[in-house]
């Protein structure tokens, strides 16, 4: 499989080539799209079933795997909502509208840098591509928590391409029992060179690990995930906060086109912030 | 091939006051940021025209998440109107702007009137702008917005500022949120209107039956797409039987038909919203479904569907 080095976003109807079942909720979905066969890790596309009824807007997915040799891309999947549903409930040779690659995808470590990934529930999926880019080196790690066991679905997926995983459950019925930052913290302290932190996943989640970063002085990246309805920048509902260090004060900033992925020491967190 | 050639492509060109559009197919305030934001996805030259985000004198930043919600075929909002205002908008965005070839309608806002007019004054003063709609509609502010536009009284005298202040063709978009739209669309042309646009969102509120808390930061919020479209239909053959001027139809279009609806109730041209959220190269089948209609009922020019429904009496 190939990767390539990102492009401008273009709109397609395309085929859905493959659906593969995680169980529950969850799917891994392949999609003809060469444009976002070349996304970059970190990077999302908009989709919607060809027939969507009265669901007008698309969802936004990140790119959890692309192959620029063939012009396919796949997703990491799973159904919460309506929106998503339409998506997962998708068939094999079935059509969506896939706009993408779209955003900023994460940014690339220095050759001594160690990676430190942390993934939350469906937010591991851009871990997957970056691992790949990354490969062979600098050293990375996957932190990837979930729930329950049920919650981490891409566990074989991940294992089957040797990235180095430790996983944590909040009930204890896979990996070690609690939060996903239980394990990291001090897994930060052992290891050669300096680490670069990156997290995706829910809010409160990329919050602890955003203010474990600030506490250490690490460099952390978190990719935001709000409510987005347009992926393009034009409706600004999925703003977030933002404090540029030229800047008197935060502003509002669209996560679709000036993210989703921020260096954590800018973005001003709803719970107050960095912890 | 002259205009009375029968054999001539039909003619989708329509003119609003002194605005002449290539076609009657405009992006929506709102919905298309400046333009520049959706370049790259659809080519600009191909509409009519586009209404600029919704611009006050100073930059602002609007409400805080969430600010939309998507409901059955609709999407509600409360973005609170956060812009990068006239000035930046006139010397960062318009001289790119200029470059991709179709008129420019500067969505003009204000707190007070004087700054509705001060906002106008500048927009007109700039290369580039080829008209303006006044934004006394916007439910999502808690200055201004449809305080201007619920009470006729307060839109004529808006309408009536920023005529003074431009001599670019003025288009005041009116809210829905009244109960007989006629008696502001009469305000508008009495007060000096070009055309009125028909209609902003309506009010609404969606609820977190968990949380009891509104779905949205702002608490209600204005509702567009499909679901709104018969209401702005109505709205909108209502304003054309009670005015001269012409009626830009909006609520929900997204497809050729739905924009032939808004032209037959009696709009002269339309603007596409929500659908840019979703499908931002929309337009292309909108006109060549238009182009098929006229071929089809044997029209030479869009201009003469205005207005011809055939309403039962």
């Amino acid at each position: 499989m190939t990767v390539a080095s990102g492009g401008p976003p273009l709109d397609r109807l395309c085929a859905l080539v493959k659906r593969e079942s995680l169980g529950g909720a969850y799917a891994l979905l392949t999609f003809e799209h060469e444009e976002v066969s070349r996304a970059l890790a970190g990077q999302f596309a908009m989709i919607q079933p060809e027939i969507s009824g009265d669901l007008l807007l698309r969802r936004p997915f990140s790119i959890m795997d692309v192959d620029s040799a063939t012009g396919r891309f796949t997703i990491f999947l799973k159904a919460v909502g309506a929106g998503s549903k339409a998506v997962f409930d998708l068939r094999a040779g079935e059509r969506a509208r896939v706009l993408g690659p779209l955003g900023h995808g994460f940014s690339l470590p220095a050759a001594s840098e160690r990676v430190v990934m942390v993934g939350g529930g469906y937010g591991v999926a851009p871990f997957a591509l970056f691992s790949r880019v990354l490969k062979p080196s600098p050293p990375f790690h996957l932190f990837y928590g979930g729930r329950s066991a049920a919650e981490l679905p891409l566990v074989r997926e991940l294992e089957r391409r040797g990235i180095p995983l430790t996983l944590s459950t909040d009930d204890g019925t896979r990996g070690e029992k609690g939060r996903v930052t239980g394990p990291l913290v001090p897994a930060l302290s052992v290891g050669e060179g300096t680490v670069r932190l990156y997290a995706c996943g829910p809010e409160a989640m990329m919050h602890a690990v955003a203010g474990i970063a600030a506490e250490r002085e690490i460099p952390c990246e978190v990719s935001l995930d709000p409510w987005m309805g347009c992926g393009i920048g034009t409706c600004l509902g999925c703003v977030v906060k933002i404090q540029e260090p030229g800047e008197g004060r935060p502003r509002n900033r669209p996560a679709c086109t000036e993210g989703p992925v921020f260096d954590s020491r800018r973005v001003i967190w709803p719970q107050g912030g960095p912890a | 091939m002259t205009p009375d050639d029968p054999a001539a492509a039909p003619s989708l060109g329509v003119r609003i006051g002194a605005l002449t559009l290539k076609n009657p197919l405009l992006a929506a305030s709102g919905t298309c940021g400046y333009g520049l934001e959706i370049a790259h996805l659809v080519d600009l030259s191909t509409l009519g025209g586009i209404v600029t985000k919704g611009l006050y004198l100073a930059a602002r930043d609007g409400c805080e998440v969430p600010r939309i919600a998507e409901t059955p075929a609709g999407l509600l909002n409360a973005i609170g109107l956060q812009g990068i205002g006239i000035r930046a908008f006139v010397e960062s965005v318009l001289p790119r702007l200029q470059a991709h070839n179709t008129a420019v309608i500067v969505n003009v806002c204000g707190e007070t009137i004087e700054e509705y007019a001060e906002v106008a004054r500048l927009a007109s003063q700039a290369p580039g702008v080829h008209a303006l709609e006044i934004n006394i509609s916007c439910p999502n502010v808690k200055t201004g917005g449809i305080a201007f536009g619920t009470d006729p009284v307060m839109t004529h005298d808006v309408v009536a500022a920023v005529r003074r202040a431009s001599r670019l063709p003025v288009i005041p978009k009116l809210s829905p949120n009244v109960t007989d739209i006629t008696v502001f669309a009469r305000a508008c042309e009495e007060a000096g209107a070009d055309a009125v646009s028909c209609v902003n969102t309506f009010l609404g509120l969606a609820i977190d039956v968990e949380s009891r808390k509104p779905k949205l930061a702002f608490g209600t919020g204005g509702l567009s797409g499909p679901a709104i479209r018969p209401l702005a239909v109505r709205m909108t053959w209502q304003a054309a039987r009670a005015v001269k001027i012409p009626i830009i139809g909006i609520g929900g279009i997204a497809a050729a038909n739905d924009a032939l609806e808004f032209l037959i109730a009696g709009a002269t041209a339309v603007q596409v919203g929500t659908l840019n959220f979703s499908r931002p190269n929309i337009y292309a089948e909108i006109e060549a479904g238009l182009r098929d209609y006229l071929t089809r009922h044997d029209l030479k020019n869009i201009q003469a569907l205005s207005g011809t429904l055939q309403y039962p009496r």
